[in-house]
């Protein structure tokens, strides 16, 4: 092979997919490499879209509070407050062990990308829990079907829950597949996933945000 | 038109027969199930999106035939509200979307931009199949005599359950939601080829305009498609749950609809006719051997046309009764359109002007493209004159523009398009002679179809009514209509029949019949698997005019250099500047995109009969197809 240059590189100093075969490999490779990859950015566009589409349903929260001259309506009870926000400032924290695993496998260290993946689980798990306990608690008081105020808190919420479902099945999905090792797809698996992570946090908190600005 | 070529070496042969080895399909229909490869997709989806043509088509014949006389009854009332809601549909979602960007953009995009195949192969065969599967699933309700029956738009409170019962509009609000994500995986598949997978030094100065307007529609999908599925699930919800998003009684409101339905639906414009631009600036310098004129700024004006459309959707609302400050934003915001639209008509006019051009059929689409886009476009601006509106909002008027603009400037570039690539994908050349005559059909169809809808749109004919009573001078208009409708039929079955003519008959195109501007014209037609032998070199965004690279990618595979031969492999490029960044691995073929699609259909058909636990046990098969799916890792195979 010559020392052929394209788009101002020379071909040997290109990392090249192929040629990583085990995590010391995979760890060399990524450490070469100066781009975020093909599946970062696949993973961006999933975030685009569902950022828009959480920004959509904002906007209608909004749209609907503002043709309402009572918002939450007589009779509905106001979101709690106090135990949402602790909350979600702990789930917030998931964002740091989450990048730490990411930063772990790409030194190709991967005891401790399972531990930082595996502190995150426990975290995550247990908001989803509470939250799903909550949710089911507060449709005792007040439903989807009461109004509109109803509809749109009980959707933008279970969609925001969703998400964090979503999140804790590809942290499993994860750790499930690094049991075997190494890879370079399990890399930017890990660095993909962690990326969700940040944008579901952020999403987290401004539903919680948007929705407990109803007791303002 | 290469002068020198040189010798073919023995290690060409050995690094080709390489290549071939590596890249070959599997054989038969299951090769055609499991594919991941971007042409082979590309092909089914414009044969999918022919089908929804025809049937769309068949629709409008239907609609026109009931409206040629006076007081006709050729269908029932109902079964014409299915009609008109299907036709609009059809065509926007399962024809000129799908056949812009799934057909064209999945067969050229990577052929312009030097690469072997899309950023995500896999998930562009999930795109297709969950496309035909929510094809399927909304025909059927068509069959079931349950088809959507509120109009393409759908408003509440008509698509209400209250006054729409039955099955009709969660037909509507699953088939759309169920299409949104194939367009969604499409738009995201093409904005990462097109940033990542560029030929290395291929800076974004170097792309083809094409790829910019894929860019742009693409945004545009991507940004718009969200409101409308939001929409949709709040409908959805409240039909099926007992919600109140749209019920003004408990505080929701009917406007709503209105706004996340235009909020996507206006930016859907452009999303249609912004690839149709793209085809038009391929097809323009082939055919006057002459670049682009104001490249830089074409290329900005097709982004800053989508840019620019995400907010103008109040525009279709202008009676509706919102605050006067917010009609006068949205008629100025709709202003801006005009600048940008108007630089490329006048680039591609100048580019006629100043270059030689030879007018053959594509050629010949895209003229006709250019004067229907302006008649629809100054119809379009009259819509912002407020009182104007308000008097033809909903009447014929209104069909007649924006059947000007769907036609006119997003269907006849895609007929151009078809002419132009022919001889690209099938390797043979097309009667010109048939071509020409299926033009003028078309032209003459079209214009005698659309053009009387104007007057009697001001005369007062409002859009979607059933029938009409006789005496009110729209008989003449009507019958001119229908017989358009079915001269533009005859147009359109000249020049398929031409295509299927020309493929059994034609004569041999070779690689490069039109001399045109970009990297599709560098390799043999059809295709290899592989795309490109050598990756090529790129200096300009119209590369096969450079001949002195392309003599050096004859070299190169000669010495076998640049050639990426140790797997399916393909270069990957950073974003703006083409730097080349990696090399990487790209997919296998994969059962796993039409058994996923399979079980997303699942879910949604246990959403329509409302087996809510069932759609949970859906949702897991859904889950056991991703594992399979990421079971196959690309640089393990």
């Amino acid at each position: 092979m010559t020392d052929y240059i394209a788009g101002g590189v020379p071909e040997p100093l290109v990392p090249r997919t192929t040629e990583a075969r085990n995590g010391r490999e995979v760890a060399a490779l990524a450490g070469r490499r100066r781009e975020p990859t093909v599946g970062w950015w696949g993973m961006a566009m999933l975030i685009a879209s569902e950022v828009t589409l959480f920004g959509t349903f904002i906007g209608t929260y909004y749209y609907l509070r503002f043709s309402n001259a009572h918002w939450p309506p007589p009779g509905t009870p106001e979101p709690r407050v106090v135990v949402p926000l602790i909350l979600v400032g702990i789930l917030a924290t998931t964002s740091l062990t989450m990048q730490l695993a990411a930063n772990a496998a790409k030194r190709g260290r991967l005891w401790a990308t399972r531990a930082f993946l595996l502190c995150a689980l426990v975290v995550q798990v247990g908001y989803l829990v509470y939250e799903v306990h909550d949710y089911l608690d507060q449709l005792r008081y007040s439903t989807p079907q009461d109004n509109a105020y109803g509809s749109i808190y009980y959707t933008l919420l279970g969609a925001d829950h969703v998400h964090v479902a979503v999140g804790i099945v590809l942290v499993i999905w994860l750790l499930w597949k690094l049991l075997r090792g190494l890879t370079m797809y399990r890399l930017n698996a890990v660095q993909g996933v962690a990326l969700y992570w940040h944008a579901v946090n952020l999403l987290t908190l401004v539903v919680i945000g948007v929705l407990l600005s109803a007791t303002i | 038109m290469a002068t020198t070529i040189p010798p073919p070496s023995a290690r060409a042969e050995d690094v080709l027969d390489r290549l071939e080895r590596m890249w070959q399909p599997r054989p038969g229909v299951l090769g055609w199930l499991t594919t991941t490869d971007h042409k082979r997709i590309g092909l089914l989806y414009f044969w999918a999106t022919l089908v929804f043509f025809a049937a769309g088509g068949a629709e409008a014949l239907t609609i026109r035939t009931q409206l040629i006389q006076p007081n006709q009854h050729v269908v029932a009332p109902s079964t014409f509200d299915q009609l008109f809601t299907m036709h609009g549909i059809t065509m926007i979602f399962f024809f000129i979307i799908p056949m812009t960007t799934g057909a064209f953009g999945n067969y050229l995009l990577p052929l312009m931009l030097g690469a072997r195949d899309m950023a995500f192969p896999r998930m562009n065969a999930l795109s297709f199949w969950v496309f035909l599967a929510s094809g399927i699933f909304i025909y059927t309700s068509l069959f079931l005599g349950m088809a959507p029956n509120a109009g393409w738009f759908d408003y509440v409170p008509l698509a209400n359950a209250q006054f729409d019962p039955g099955h009709a509009i969660d037909f509507y609000c699953l088939g759309i939601i169920f299409n949104g994500i194939a367009s969604s995986f499409t738009a995201s598949n093409f904005i990462v080829t097109i940033l990542k997978m560029r030929a290395p030094g291929m800076s974004f100065n170097r792309m083809p305009l094409f790829c910019f307007a894929f860019l742009a529609a693409s945004f545009g999908l991507l940004f718009a498609l969200p409101s409308l599925t939001a929409d949709t699930i709040f409908l959805f919800l409240d039909r099926n749950v007992g919600t109140h998003f749209f019920d003004v009684a408990k505080g929701g409101s009917v406007l709503l609809w209105q706004h996340l339905f235009w909020i996507f639906g206006h930016p859907e414009v452009y999303i249609l006719i912004v690839p149709a631009f793209g085809i038009a600036t391929e097809i323009i310098p082939a055919f006057t051997q002459r670049r682009v004129v104001a490249f830089p700024l074409v290329a900005v004006a097709e982004l800053l046309v989508v840019f620019i459309g995400f907010g103008v959707w109040a525009h279709h609302m202008f009676a509706t009764g919102m605050p006067v400050v917010t009609v006068v934003f949205f008629a100025a915001a709709t202003s801006i359109v005009v600048i940008p639209s108007t630089i490329q008509v006048f680039a591609w006019c100048m580019t006629f002007i100043t270059g030689n051009a030879r007018f053959k059929t594509p050629l010949l689409f895209i003229a006709g493209f250019i004067f229907m886009f302006v008649a629809g476009g100054l119809t379009g601006i009259m819509f912002l004159a407020v009182p104007f509106d308000q008097q033809v909002t909903d009447t014929y008027f209104v069909v007649a523009h924006f059947h000007y603009i769907i036609f006119g400037a997003a269907v006849f570039p895609i007929f151009g398009g078809m002419y132009f690539w022919f001889p690209k994908v099938t390797g043979k050349l097309y009667f010109e002679l048939p071509g020409q005559i299926s033009f003028w059909i078309i032209f003459v169809g079209t214009n005698l179809l659309f053009f009387p809808m104007h007057i009697v749109g001001l005369e007062g004919m409002t859009r979607r009514v059933y029938t009409y009573p006789a005496g009110l001078g729209w008989g003449p208009s009507n019958l001119a209509e229908t017989i358009g409708a079915y001269i533009t039929t005859v147009g359109i079955v000249v020049l398929l029949g031409n295509l299927v003519v020309s493929y059994i008959r034609g004569l041999p195109a070779g690689p490069d019949p039109w001399h045109g501007a970009t990297l599709e014209w560098t390799i043999p037609s059809p295709p290899p698997e592989y795309n490109f032998a050598v990756i090529p070199k790129v200096s300009s965004a119209y590369a096969n005019w450079d001949h002195a690279d392309r003599m050096e990618d004859r070299r190169k595979l000669a010495e076998s250099v640049m050639v990426l031969e140790e797997g399916h492999e393909q270069p990957v490029s950073s974003p703006v500047d083409g730097w080349w960044a990696e090399i990487v691995e790209m997919p296998h073929d994969s059962p796993w995109p039409i058994l996923l699609a399979l079980a997303m259909a699942l879910v949604f058909v246990l959403l329509l009969v409302h087996l809510w636990a069932g759609a949970v046990f859906g949702l897991s098969a859904v889950a056991l197809a991703l594992l399979g799916w990421h079971g196959e890792e690309p640089q393990e195979a």
